[in-house]
């Protein structure tokens, strides 16, 4: 696979600068701390936690509506990556931010409550859905209104608040920010694989959010806020660095059939990009994702530093199997403040 | 059962409770659970736990999470309380350079930006146990005033995002009036007209309903019985985490700390 990049891209101070002031003009929710660590440090990660990726493999899967047989399509595409589930406790993680009615802020519930059957189908001993949402306290009504509740009824699955769940102290073996030691919820830890399930979408600080950024929602908004505001003031790039590095799913699923582009990650519009994007390595399945979206993946910041040592970020070196993504990439609109992040060779 | 009941089922060994069952202990559901029931272990936790420099909260690597007002608001006369205070006034949240933003309110966790809930309880607590910090409570009367939603009410703390105009939510906006008190009566006003008109619509979450319930109660709403009615009525009354179940109970029982004479 070829990626061109025929722009001079941004040097990191500039970007640090335009975050900074795109971040301080938004909620106030001004950043600290933005600047991610040079690479020459040679502590920034332990090594022998972070052993060198496996084959990188990530299915492109066309799907144009959630009707239909969206479990064998799931299937299909798990499959497609290798993914084992034989025997596992596995827990889901959709995004399940916010609810606004009409919006396409969230995880589709009906690709979430298809995603548990086809892991049933594939051998899960058990499986559960799991999300801290990171604006509402009341989960309850999140989760009840965007209809994940009921669909997930209707699938028997559970459904567990990470912002309340029992929880634990886990020493970060990355240091891109000085949390130190992050409050993950037992039921993560004890897991024996867990499924990033983003929604494709713009985000106007990050760029992008997927599988990556997508675990932000692991964290209990009872030690770090409503909205996870701790984690923005460590910087946002360098908190999903080493977030994502502390939970460690094993899979990825990204929600691209109906996605979100504009001024995301709450209030941008639907994009109808028409995929599901599987990978068993979450750098891989975010670098393709944001090619997919028209995106320069070395322009965005954490997934630049994730490339380093979480996962497979060389485009050529990822292995593509089903569709070619070229054929379903579409440019989206950027958030403001993120439109340097565009590639310029457009959509791959 | 009550909620007195469900929560006697939960309590941890050393008296205090955590956020759902089987966890353990933490400071901010031992602390509304002391409120809720005028509960003497939960207050001994409290107590026993508040640290040395008066603050009361959950340190997790560099992030501390800081409960100090609500175990201010939990404990009793004396000492300990007074240094809760002590600490609840200095800590002051961290503003970035948004011109819309000058007020700084009280934080998540210390270091960090102010926000709605925090503030809440950092306004309330002052305002019943130190009114003397007038410099605190009227910057926090600003914060509200700064981050009133376009139509009235809070959300988490955000008015407008990128020219996005953000609504408000029930739980914030009955969180903040009850802190409110009689301060700010236009904010108010506003607030409780946006409240009876959404609290319905986001009665689906227990603790949005358990917290409208008393802020509609609190301001003499017309709607404080259609609420109230609700709650009764919830069929997920045994289901809800610590904090909601508190929550259920000061709504139930028509108590909280907002009522203090």
């Amino acid at each position: 696979m070829t990626h061109e990049r025929r722009h001079s891209r941004l040097s990191r101070r500039e970007f640090i600068g335009r975050a900074a002031v795109a971040t301080a003009a938004l909620t106030g929710a001004a950043v600290i701390g933005t600047t991610i660590r040079r690479q020459a440090t040679p502590d920034l990660w332990d090594a022998a936690a972070f052993p060198p990726p496996s084959e990188a493999r990530v299915a492109v899967v066309p799907r144009t509506t959630y009707d239909g047989d969206l479990t064998r399509t799931i299937s299909d595409g798990f499959k497609a990556i290798g993914a084992e589930f034989r025997g596992a406790r596995v827990v889901l993680k959709p995004n399940c931010v916010e609810f606004d009615e009409g919006s396409v802020i969230n995880t589709d519930p009906r690709v979430v409550a298809a995603t548990v059957e086809a892991v049933r189908r594939m051998g899960a001993v058990s499986v559960a859905v799991a999300e801290g949402p990171g604006h509402r306290r009341d989960t309850a009504y999140v989760v009840g209104a965007s209809g994940l509740l009921d669909l997930l009824g209707d699938v028997g699955a559970s459904f567990t608040d990470l912002n309340t769940a029992p929880a634990s102290r886990v020493r970060l073996r990355s240091r891109y920010t000085p949390l130190g030691e992050l409050w993950i919820p037992d039921m993560l830890t004890q897991a024996d694989i867990i499924v990033s399930l983003p929604k494709m979408k713009t985000h106007h600080w990050a760029g992008v959010t997927l599988s990556l950024k997508n675990c932000f929602g692991c964290l209990p908004g009872r030690v770090y806020g409503w909205p996870k505001n701790a984690l923005h003031w460590v910087g946002i790039d360098n908190a999903i660095v080493d977030v994502a590095g502390a939970v460690r799913p094993s899979y990825a699923l990204v929600d691209g059939i109906v996605a979100m582009e504009g001024n995301g990650p709450i209030d941008g519009t639907a994009k109808p990009a028409g995929v599901l994007v599987f990978g068993n390595d979450l750098v891989a399945t975010d670098t393709v994702s944001a090619s997919m979206m028209g995106v320069d993946p070395q322009q965005i910041t954490y997934l630049r530093e994730a490339a380093r040592f979480l996962g497979q970020g060389d485009l050529e070196r990822i292995t593509q199997v089903g569709e070619a993504p070229q054929a379903y990439a579409t440019s989206f609109a950027l958030a403001p403040g993120t439109e340097h992040m565009v590639s310029e060779a457009g959509a791959f | 059962m009550t909620e007195r009941g469900y929560l006697a089922a939960r309590r941890n060994d050393d008296g205090g409770f955590g956020p759902v069952a089987g966890a353990s202990s933490e400071a901010e559901a031992t602390a509304l659970v002391a409120l809720a029931f005028d509960d003497a272990p939960a207050r001994a936790w409290i107590m026993a736990n508040q640290r040395e420099d008066g603050s009361l909260g959950l340190k997790v690597g560099s992030v501390f999470r800081d409960v100090t007002p609500l175990g201010a608001l939990a404990l009793p006369p004396g000492p300990e309380r007074e240094r809760a205070l002590d600490t609840l006034t200095g800590v002051v949240g961290r503003n970035g350079s948004d011109p819309a933003v000058a007020a700084f309110g009280w934080p998540w966790t210390k270091g960090a930006h102010g926000w709605t809930e925090p503030t809440a309880w950092g306004l309330l607590a002052l305002r019943l146990l130190r009114p003397t910090a007038a410099d605190r409570i009227d910057d926090a009367l600003a914060v509200f005033r700064e981050r009133e939603c376009v139509r009235g009410g809070w959300n988490y703390g955000s008015r407008v995002t990128l020219g996005v105009e953000l609504r408000p939510y029930v739980q914030t906006t009955a969180l903040a009036l009850l802190a409110l008190g009689d301060a700010e009566s236009d904010l108010s006003d506003r607030a409780t007209t946006e409240l009876e008109r959404s609290w319905f619509g986001e009665s689906e979450g227990l603790l949005s309903l358990a917290t409208a319930t008393c802020a509609l109660r609190a301001r003499g709403s017309r709607e404080a019985d259609a609420a109230a009615s609700a709650l009764r009525r919830s069929p997920h009354r045994d289901t809800g985490d610590t904090v909601t179940l508190a929550w259920v109970a000061f709504a139930t029982d028509d108590s909280g700390p907002w009522s203090r004479p």
